[in-house]
C-alpha cells in the first residue's frame, strides 16, 4: 500500500512552508505563556511575568529563524523522500502487473520497441550524415565555389582560380583540387588509385594536422619540386599495413618516383570524394593564366563573420569583371558560392529527414496500439482504481501511478528498442549504397542514446496519459457498482475511435508516400536508357603519361585500336569499342558547340558531353541511329571531320533542321581556324547518367580525329565496351584481362562491371529509400491493423451484454455484424480523410525522389485508401464474426 | 578542529539529556526544559535558544517525532515523541557519556 498522502502538506506548496513558520511560533508562544504562568503562580505580577518569561527566552528571533530553517529543511527531505518511496513502489507495483500479464507485456514491449528502434536507427543515421559537424575547426566558415553557368555549376579553370583568390576579400584561403586516376607501381602490379592533387594550403585551410609525417609546402607545390605525396589513412593501411616507418619511403605513381612524407587522419576527406592520396597540383605560369578547361574543385574558408551573402555579393562583381577582362572564356559565366555541408550533403538530409518523418509516424502509431492496449487494461482494472480512489488516493497520485507504469513499459520497450537500433544500423549500412555521404559512419552513440530516452519519456507521455488522465477520472460509485461497464464504455469509445483515426490517417499518408516512389521505380525500370545493356561490359583502362609527346595522340590511339581489334579476335566477344566515356560510367567532360553561321564565341556556345570512340561503337552499343550512319574506318586522320550528334543536340542546334552535313566548331582551334566538323549522323539520346538524370546534349568523334589536347583532358584513360556473345558479360572479365596483357601487361584495367549492374547502381539509392519507405509503410499499415482489430474486439467483449439483448429481442446475427462492422468503419473513414489530406501536404516533401509520378498522383491516392480500407475490413470483421456465436442467454448471464 | 568538537560535545550532552527526558514519554518543549531544570535542581538551566533547535535538528534526524495534541491546562501543544533510532542514539549517547565521565574522574579524582 502506498501511504497515503497527508493532505494539503505533501504536496510541498507554498502552503505547507507557512505551516512550518506557524508551527514554531504557536510553539514559542506556548512556551512563553507556561512560563509566565509559572512566574505568575510564584507571585509574580501578570506583565511582569510575561517579560520575565520573554526576557528568559533569549533571542526569540533569532531561534525562530534557525527552527525555521531546521524545520523546512526536513520538510524538503521529507518531500524527497516521501515521492522517491512512492516511485520506487509504483516501479515495483507496476513491474508485479506486468508479469501478472505476460501477454499484454509482451506485445506492448514489441510494439513500442519495434519503433524506437526503428526511429532511433534513422535518427542515428541523421545524425551521422547531416546533423554531426564536420571534423574541422569552424566547419561552417568553409565553402565551396563553383563556375556558374545557365545550364548548371561546375569546376573551375585555374587562370579563374587564380583571380578568384588575388581579388576576394571575402574569403581568407581559397584552396583547389583536381582528381585524377593514377596508377601506383607496388609489387610489379599496376593499381590504379584516386589522387587529388591539390594546392598546399589545404591541410592548413581545413585546419588539420598529418597523423604521421608533414603535409607539402608551398614550395613544394612548384613544378619541379612536387615529387611528394600525403597518403590518406585507408591508403597507408591497403598498402603499406599502417607501418610507421613509411614516412621518407619513395614509391611510383605514374611511372615516377614520389616521397612519402606523411599520412592524415582516417577523419580527414576534404570533399567527400574518397581520394587515396595528395599530391602537389603545382600550377604552372601558364596554367595560372589560363582561363579554359573547368577541371578544378575550389574550396574557401570565409574570414571569420563574413556571411555566405556577402561573399557571394563579392563574387558577383569579381565575375563581372572576370566576364570584362577575358571576354573569350569568361562572357558568359559566373561564380557560384555553396555552404560546404550543403554542397557534400545535398538532398540526403532532404530524404533521410523524410524518413525520420515516416519512422516516427510509426512510432506514433505504435504508440496508438499501446494506448488502446491500456485503456482495455484501464477498463479491467477501473475498480482497482476505484477502489484506490474511494480510500483516499488523489486523482494525482493515480495519474502518477498510471503515468509510472507507461514510463516503466517505455523503458522496457527502448531497453529491446536499442538493442534492436543497434541490429537496425547495421542492416542499414550493409544495405545502403555506398554513395550516401558519411552513413557508414553511424554509430549508437551517446546522442542517439539520450535521443532514445527522450522517445521513450514522449512516447510514455503520448501513450499513457490520455488512459491515465481518463482512469483517474472515472466515476467512483459507479464503477464500483458494475465494475466499469456502461457509462464509462461509451466515453471510452470515443477515445478509442480517435486512436483508431489517428492511427488510420497516419498510416495512409506512410503508405502514400510508399506508393508514390513505388510507382517511381516503376516508372524508372521501364525508362529506355538509350542502349542495350544486355551481355555489355565495360572496364577502363589507363594509358601510361605519354614519354614523347610530340607522337603522345597518335601513340595512345594506336594502343587503344589495337586493343578493340585484339578483342574483336577473341571468341565470345560478339563486338567490341572503345570510348573516352561510356553511359553509367566515369570519365569524359563536356565542350561548347558552336554551329556554323553563329559568332564564333562562348556566348553561342551550346554545353555537350564529348565522346571519342573507335569505329562502330554507336552501332556495337545498339544506340539507334536516327539519321546518317555510324562513325566508321573511313574517317581517319587527315580526312573530313566528322561528328554525330545525339537528338537533344540535334533539337538544341538546328531545331525543326536537318542537321546532316551542317558544320559545327568545337574542341579546338580558333576563330580564324574553326577546324570545322561536318555532321555525318544523329544518334538516339542515351540516359548517360542513368534513369534519374536528365538527358543533355552530347556528341561523338572518331578517336582517330581528336583534338591532341583531348588526351590530355581525358588522362589518356578509355573505357572498352565488349559484348559477350553468350549474353554472359561476367564470363568475359578474364578475356578482356587476358587481351589488354597481351598488348600491354603494365596497364591497369579497373572498374570492370556489367552494363546492368551499373544500370542498377545508378537506381540503388531510389531503390534504398524506396525500400525503407515501403516497410515502413507495411509496419504502419500492420500496427494500424491490430489497433483497429483489438478496438473491434475489445468492443465485441465489452458489449456482449448488450448484444445478447439485441439478439434477444431478434436481431440475426448479421445484423449485429453489420452494426459492429459499421461503427468499426466510421472511424477508418473519417481517418481516411485526415490522412488523405495529411498526404497531400506531406508527399511535398518526396517531390526530389519522385520521377514519372506527381506528388499528388490521384491513382495512388486511390489504390492506398482501397488497401487501407480492405485491410480494416478484414481487421474489423475476424473480430466481428465472433459476434455471431455470441448465445443470446450466455451475453446476458455475462 | 578543537572549537567544533566542543560544540558538538555540548551540542551531544544537551541532545542526550533530552532524549533521557523523552524516554519516560513524549512532552512538550517548556515540559522538556522544567523537567531539566527540576531535577538537576536548576544545576542545569537549559536555554531555550539551545532547547528548540536542538529539538528541531533531532526530529530533523529522526530522533524524536512531533505531533499535535492537547497541554494538561487544554492549550494545543507540540508533543515530542522518542523513536526507535533515538532510543538507540540515547544508549550511544549514554555510553559515550559514561565513558568520557569515568575518564574525567580518573584523571580528577585525589590519588589514593
Amino acid at each position: 500500500m502506498p501511504r497515503l498522502g497527508r493532505g494539503g502538506r505533501q504536496l510541498g506548496s507554498p502552503l505547507w512552508k507557512a505551516s512550518v513558520e506557524n508551527e514554531v511560533d504557536a510553539e514559542f508562544e506556548f512556551h512563553v505563556e507556561m512560563r509566565t504562568r509559572e512566574y505568575i503562580a510564584r507571585g509574580m505580577d501578570p506583565s511582569a511575568a510575561r517579560a520575565a518569561a520573554v526576557a528568559k527566552f533569549g533571542d526569540i528571533a533569532g531561534v525562530n529563524a534557525e527552527c525555521r530553517s531546521i524545520g523546512n529543511q526536513r520538510e524538503r527531505k521529507m518531500v524527497t523522500t516521501e515521492y522517491l518511496g512512492e516511485l520506487a513502489h509504483d516501479v515495483r507495483f507496476t513491474l508485479r502487473q506486468l508479469l501478472k500479464a505476460p501477454g499484454f507485456t509482451i506485445v506492448a514491449v514489441v510494439t513500442l520497441a519495434l519503433g524506437v528502434s526503428a526511429t532511433t536507427a534513422i535518427f542515428s543515421a541523421v545524425e551521422s550524415v547531416v546533423l554531426r559537424p564536420f571534423p574541422y575547426p569552424r566547419p561552417n566558415e568553409l565553402v565551396f565555389a563553383f563556375t556558374h553557368w545557365k545550364f548548371g555549376d561546375g569546376g573551375v579553370s585555374v587562370g579563374d582560380y587564380a583571380e578568384w583568390q588575388r581579388r576576394s576579400n571575402s574569403l581568407a584561403q581559397l584552396s583547389a583540387f583536381q582528381f585524377k586516376g593514377v596508377t601506383i607501381a607496388a609489387d610489379g602490379s599496376p593499381d590504379r588509385v584516386t589522387a587529388a592533387y591539390a594546392t598546399a594550403n589545404v591541410f592548413p585551410m581545413y585546419g588539420v594536422n598529418p597523423q604521421l609525417g608533414r603535409v607539402f609546402t608551398t614550395d613544394e607545390d612548384q613544378p619541379g619540386h612536387d615529387g611528394v605525396v600525403v597518403l590518406s589513412d585507408g591508403f597507408w593501411r591497403r598498402n603499406f599495413a599502417g607501418s610507421a616507418h613509411i614516412v621518407g619511403r619513395t614509391m611510383t605513381m605514374n611511372g615516377r618516383p614520389v616521397t612519402i612524407i606523411g599520412v592524415m587522419p582516417a577523419s580527414f576527406d576534404p570533399t567527400d570524394s574518397h581520394e587515396d592520396l595528395w599530391a602537389p597540383i603545382a600550377f604552372t605560369p601558364a596554367q595560372l593564366v589560363f582561363h579554359d578547361e573547368h577541371y578544378l574543385t575550389v574550396v574557401g574558408r570565409l574570414k571569420p563573420g563574413v556571411t555566405m551573402g556577402s561573399a557571394q555579393r563579392e563574387m558577383d562583381l569579381v565575375a563581372k569583371q572576370l566576364s570584362a577582362e577575358f571576354p573569350a572564356t569568361n562572357k558568359v559565366s559566373g561564380i557560384r558560392i555553396q555552404d560546404f555541408s550543403a554542397a557534400v550533403i545535398g538532398d540526403y538530409r532532404a530524404r533521410l529527414l523524410v524518413l525520420l518523418g515516416a519512422v516516427m509516424c510509426v512510432l506514433l502509431i505504435a504508440c496508438g496500439n499501446v494506448a488502446n492496449l491500456l485503456l482495455a487494461r484501464g477498463a479491467a482494472r477501473s475498480k482497482e482504481l476505484a477502489i484506490r480512489t474511494a480510500i483516499g488516493a488523489g486523482r494525482g497520485r493515480i495519474v502518477r501511478q498510471l503515468l509510472t507504469e507507461s514510463l516503466v513499459l517505455a523503458v522496457l520497450a527502448t531497453i529491446v528498442g536499442l538493442a534492436l537500433a543497434w541490429l537496425c544500423i547495421h542492416v542499414l549500412i550493409g544495405a545502403a549504397p555506398a554513395s550516401i555521404p558519411r552513413l557508414a559512419a553511424t554509430r549508437l552513440d551517446g546522442v542517439a542514446l539520450l535521443f532514445a530516452l527522450a522517445l521513450a519519456v514522449f512516447s510514455a507521455i503520448v501513450f499513457g496519459l490520455v488512459p491515465a488522465v481518463r482512469a483517474a477520472r472515472g466515476d467512483v460509485q459507479g464503477a464500483l457498482r458494475d465494475g466499469g461497464r456502461s457509462s464509462i464504455a461509451s466515453a471510452r469509445d470515443r477515445v478509442r475511435a480517435v486512436l483508431v483515426i489517428a492511427e488510420v490517417s497516419i498510416a495512409l499518408t506512410l503508405l502514400v508516400g510508399a506508393g508514390l516512389l513505388i510507382r517511381s521505380a516503376i516508372f524508372l525500370n521501364h525508362v529506355n536508357p538509350g542502349f542495350d545493356v544486355r551481355g555489355l561490359l565495360s572496364m577502363r583502362i589507363a594509358l601510361r603519361p605519354a614519354s614523347d609527346s610530340a607522337n603522345a595522340a597518335t601513340e595512345a590511339e594506336q594502343i587503344f585500336t589495337r586493343l578493340a581489334t585484339e578483342l574483336r579476335a577473341r571468341p565470345g566477344v560478339e563486338a567490341a569499342a572503345i570510348t573516352s566515356s561510356a553511359p553509367l560510367g566515369g570519365g569524359g567532360g563536356s565542350n561548347g558547340i558552336v554551329p556554323e553561321g553563329k559568332e564564333q564565341s562562348i556566348a553561342n556556345a551550346i554545353d555537350a558531353r564529348l565522346r571519342m570512340v573507335s569505329p562502330g561503337y554507336i552501332s556495337m552499343m545498339r544506340i539507334p541511329i536516327l539519321r546518317g550512319r555510324d562513325i566508321n574506318e573511313q574517317d581517319a586522320r587527315g580526312n573530313v571531320r566528322v561528328m554525330v550528334v545525339s537528338e537533344a543536340l540535334a533539337n538544341a542546334a538546328w531545331p525543326n533542321q536537318d542537321p546532316i552535313g551542317k558544320r559545327v566548331s568545337c574542341c579546338e582551334g580558333s576563330p580564324d581556324d574553326p577546324r570545322w566538323k561536318t555532321i555525318v549522323g544523329v544518334a538516339a539520346d542515351v540516359r548517360t547518367g542513368g534513369p534519374t538524370q536528365e538527358i543533355r546534349p552530347e556528341f561523338y568523334i572518331p578517336i582517330a580525329q581528336a583534338p591532341s589536347d583531348a588526351w590530355r583532358w581525358i588522362n589518356r584513360t578509355m573505357t572498352v565496351v565488349v559484348r559477350a556473345t553468350s549474353g554472359d558479360a561476367v564470363s568475359l572479365t578474364p578475356t578482356v584481362r587476358a587481351a589488354v596483357k597481351s598488348i600491354d601487361p603494365s596497364l591497369p584495367v579497373y572498374s570492370i562491371a556489367t552494363m546492368s549492374d551499373r544500370l542498377a547502381q545508378s537506381l540503388a539509392e531510389s531503390r534504398f529509400h524506396l525500400e525503407l519507405l515501403v516497410a515502413l509503410g507495411g509496419v504502419g499499415l500492420l500496427l494500424a491493423a491490430a489497433g483497429i482489430y483489438s478496438v473491434i474486439a475489445y468492443f465485441v467483449t465489452l458489449r456482449r451484454h448488450e448484444i445478447g439483448v439485441r439478439m434477444a429481442l431478434g436481431a440475426t446475427a448479421g445484423d449485429v455484424v453489420r452494426l459492429m462492422t459499421w461503427q468499426g468503419l466510421r472511424p477508418v473513414f473519417v481517418g481516411a480523410v485526415l490522412g488523405v489530406i495529411a498526404a497531400v501536404w506531406a508527399t511535398r516533401l518526396l517531390r526530389g525522389s519522385l520521377y514519372g509520378v506527381t506528388a499528388n498522383d490521384p491513382a495512388t491516392f486511390a489504390a492506398v485508401t482501397v488497401v487501407l480500407v480492405i485491410v480494416s475490413l478484414a481487421a474489423i470483421l475476424v473480430p466481428a464474426r465472433r459476434v455471431a456465436s455470441v448465445e443470446p442467454t450466455t451475453a446476458l448471464h455475462g | 578542529m578543537p572549537a567544533t568538537e566542543t560544540k558538538d560535545r555540548l551540542h551531544g550532552t544537551l541532545d542526550a539529556l533530552v532524549l533521557k527526558t523523552l524516554s519516560w514519554g513524549p512532552r512538550h518543549g517548556y515540559a522538556i526544559a522544567r523537567w531539566l531544570e527540576d531535577t538537576t535542581q536548576n544545576a542545569i538551566q537549559v536555554e531555550e535558544g539551545s532547547l528548540y533547535p536542538a529539538l528541531y535538528r533531532m526530529e530533523r534526524k529522526g530522533w524524536i517525532e512531533a505531533e499535535w495534541g492537547m497541554s494538561e491546562l487544554g492549550r494545543k501543544a507540540k508533543f515530542y515523541t522518542l523513536t526507535a533510532r533515538g532510543r538507540k542514539q540515547l544508549k550511544a549517547e549514554s555510553a559515550e557519556w559514561a565513558e568520557f565521565a569515568r575518564a574525567v574522574s580518573t584523571v580528577l579524582a585525589p590519588s589514593s
